[in-house]
């Protein structure tokens, strides 16, 4: 026990007094959000110049002029120059094909060269045939597009209306069919976007899975060291193969739960200094964030989920002779942990779907799954329970890591006590199988 | 009983026997040797004495009791690969190996500086041992194996790539040690180390036991069979010489071993017809020649280095 204890101190000490650790505890939130807030800003984020467009249009039915004047009240961010720019509209005789043909392909030229943002193709009878109006155009600038297509359906809906028997002035029958915007709030009466849950989910996922890669592989990396070095058969001559692994997983544990701590003091210490330091966190990341429920689980998985991929870490790290050749057997395990993320938006939306359920009870995916479930699911449930709904199931799941984390420890430490003492040619998976059943 | 008795062990690694049924025991408070060419089985026999490698059948007893965890903290261990950690500094290393052991901190602090100093490393003592050259790191991984004061020793291939300052260091520590009570097991396949070092000694080929006993006990068995001869000249011609049965040519002599029955003054009469002798003297054999006529092996296996010339 006391041996254990002194190679976990070692293991922990050598991590933490590191500068890397340091870099690691900083620089690891600035890169989470620089990959998970940054693009969602940057999509959504307004353009700094007018956009020009042109108009081909062949109808001749007014749409074009309509279109130019309602664009026209778009002005760029926080400035009176105007967001779009229509250089011309183009008319083409409806039979003159020949024509036609020939300013679409010039207009074409204009937006390859960039002097052209959009054209807008307007046929005859646009208010009848939907496919008579099209945007060409090489980029895809939603909030524009929404735009447009917003603009053009009430110039549409306006033309159908003044051929239809119903005699009313055009504005009142378009404020009357104005979509309305549905206003979703939990059971709690909270109301968070879903860009904000889908955040939340993605940013705790990122946080079990950078840390059990960044842990594991440095279990790996040490026993590789200490096979590499010899020092392993003064250490086994010393201490159990047990002995080690345990101290090496439980050493290494504790510097993954400070960096986590450390983490979690420095957003405590943000969020009550919000308004001294003069930043605006959104209440409902609060919400979501600073659930008891939630960050307990976080911490069950993290555990518990660390301590299945990291004795797979050591295994990995006993069997083979350099860190190259570890790396063809590690990449699959860290593809496994992150292969969640590819149906993190449908868990998102659908948290309590069966595919999300099952996925989240499969013990290599729970750890990552779980906690994403949770961070949609606690902040809106009423009266969680440890024994019923997400909180039964999160239970059940960090059951099922914790007994396959146990049974992956057994038998890594099976591997292990053989395979540290092992040089030249990797174990087949028939001498594997061997070691294992060997006294 | 001795301190440690190897009782019938047995090892087969893949149809191929490292140890083959191997006992001998090593008495308390000597120096004793196990000695035998590369691939003899020597390092296998230590494993399994470190618990390190199980034997397949057979039994190592420690004071009389089978080896287990607490054997641990009372032996010391070099192994023939040596390495420690590159990244911590001497003192770190020393500390944390000793802790492994379970010695007192305080204890192995106290020990720490006299050890380095001994070891010509004082000025190491807060450098990161991958600062030594390699001979420095040897010494380091030595005093690691005894700093916890272990009762016995386990040195396996003690001398290999030390120079031959550091190795008579080296002997002067083990002779030390023996001194003070601590019982050191060693192995070794250079023969002339061994005869100047050992008491016992435990002689293996290809896994088997040749022989083992006490040094004097061995020497004497083998009687005084073996001449030292210095000459100027051409000694090709001993080889065919009536009486002699096997030669040895070092730089500055030979070392003819006779065959039971010849006659000593019979052979040096005729050497002198053909060279001129400086120097002529009757003396044991030494461990090479008991090996090689023990285990019947092809010199040309044993890769044995030529006695170091003292002039």
């Amino acid at each position: 026990m006391s041996k254990m204890r002194t190679i976990a101190g070692r293991e922990y000490a050598q991590v933490v007094r590191k500068k890397s650790f340091v870099v690691g505890l900083l620089l690891t939130p600035i890169m989470m959000i620089a990959f998970t807030v940054l693009p969602a800003l940057l999509a959504t984020q307004k353009s700094s110049s007018t956009e020009q467009l042109a108009i081909l249009d062949w109808a001749d039915d007014g749409t074009a002029e309509q279109f130019t004047e309602a664009l026209a009240d778009y002005r760029l961010a926080d400035t009176t120059v105007p967001y779009y720019n229509v250089q011309g509209i183009v008319k083409v005789d409806a039979d003159d094909l020949e024509r036609q043909q020939f300013v679409r392909d010039s207009l074409a030229t204009y937006i390859n060269d960039e002097s052209l943002r959009y054209f807008l193709k307007i046929g005859p009878n646009s208010h009848l045939i939907d496919t008579n109006l099209t945007i060409v155009t090489n980029s895809d600038n939603i909030r524009s597009l929404d735009r447009f297509e917003r603009e053009l359906t009430d110039i549409v809906s306006s033309r159908r209306l003044a051929e239809s028997d119903v005699n009313l002035p055009v504005d009142s029958v378009l404020s009357l069919t104005r979509n309305l915007n549905l206003r979703t709030e939990d059971t709690r009466g909270e109301s968070i976007p879903f860009f904000v849950k889908y955040m939340v989910g993605v940013v705790f996922f990122m946080l079990i899975f950078i840390m059990i890669q960044t842990y594991g592989v440095l279990v790996m990396r040490g026993v590789i060291e200490e096979k590499n070095s010899r020092v392993m058969e003064v250490l086994v001559s010393s201490v159990s193969p047990m002995q080690l692994l345990t101290g090496k997983l439980l050493g290494l544990g504790g510097a993954a739960l400070t960096q986590v701590g450390l983490w979690v003091a420095i957003g405590v210490v943000i969020f009550f200094l919000q308004g001294p330091l003069n930043l605006s966190i959104d209440s409902s990341i609060a919400t979501i964030v600073f659930n008891p429920f939630l960050i307990f689980f976080f911490v069950a998985f993290l555990c518990s989920g660390y301590v299945m991929f990291a004795s797979l870490f050591a295994l990995i790290g006993s069997i083979v002779n350099s860190e190259q050749e570890a790396q063809n057997l590690y990449s699959p395990l860290i593809l496994i942990l992150v292969m969640p993320i590819m149906i993190a938006f449908v868990v998102v939306q659908e948290p309590n779907s069966t595919l999300a359920t099952t996925i989240s009870l499969i013990p290599l995916f729970t750890p990552v799954m779980m906690t994403m479930r949770l961070a949609v699911l606690a902040p809106s449930v009423e009266g969680l329970s440890l024994f019923s709904g997400i909180g039964g199931e999160a239970m059940l799941g960090l059951l099922i890591v914790i007994v396959t984390g146990l049974l992956l420890v057994w038998l890594t430490a099976r591997i292990f006590r053989i395979g540290i003492l092992m040089y030249g040619k990797r174990p087949t998976l028939p001498e594997l199988m061997r070691w294992v059943r060997y006294s | 009983m001795g301190l440690l008795d190897i009782d019938s062990i047995h090892k087969v690694y893949d149809e191929k026997v490292a140890v083959d049924n191997l006992s001998l025991s090593v008495p308390r408070g000597v120096i004793y040797g196990i000695i035998g060419p590369n691939g003899a089985g020597k390092t296998t026999t230590i494993r399994m004495i470190m618990n390190i490698t199980i034997p397949d059948r057979g039994e190592i007893r420690f004071d009389g009791k089978p080896i287990s965890d607490a054997f641990k903290s009372r032996v010391g261990y070099l192994p023939e690969e040596r390495g420690l950690y590159k990244k911590m500094t001497c003192e770190e290393v020393l500390l944390y190996l000793a802790d492994l052991k379970g010695a007192s901190k305080a204890d192995v602090a106290g020990r720490i500086g006299h050890w380095l100093e001994r070891m010509e490393l004082s000025d190491y003592r807060d450098k990161k041992v991958e600062e030594l050259s390699k001979g420095m790191a040897q010494k380091l991984q030595f005093i690691s194996t005894i700093l916890h004061e272990p009762d016995i020793v386990v040195l396996d291939e003690l001398f290999s790539g030390l120079d031959p300052v550091n190795t008579e260091l080296l002997k002067d520590v083990i002779l030390d040690l023996k001194r003070n009570g601590t019982t050191i097991l060693f192995s070794t396949h250079v023969m002339e180390q061994a005869e100047k070092l050992c008491e016992y000694l435990c002689m293996i080929s290809k896994g088997h036991k040749v022989l083992d006993g006490s040094l004097s006990d061995v020497k004497n068995r083998f009687g005084t069979n073996s001449i030292h001869v210095q000459y100027e000249g051409d000694g090709a011609f001993m080889k065919g010489l009536a009486g002699v049965e096997a030669v040895r040519e070092f730089p500055t002599y030979s070392e003819l071993r006779l065959a039971d029955a010849a006659d000593g003054n019979a052979v040096l009469a005729r050497i002198i017809e053909q060279v001129s002798v400086r120097r002529f003297e009757f003396k044991e054999p030494s461990l090479y020649d008991i090996f090689i006529q023990m285990a019947k092996v092809d010199p040309a296996e044993l890769q044995s280095e030529p006695e170091e010339v003292v002039s």
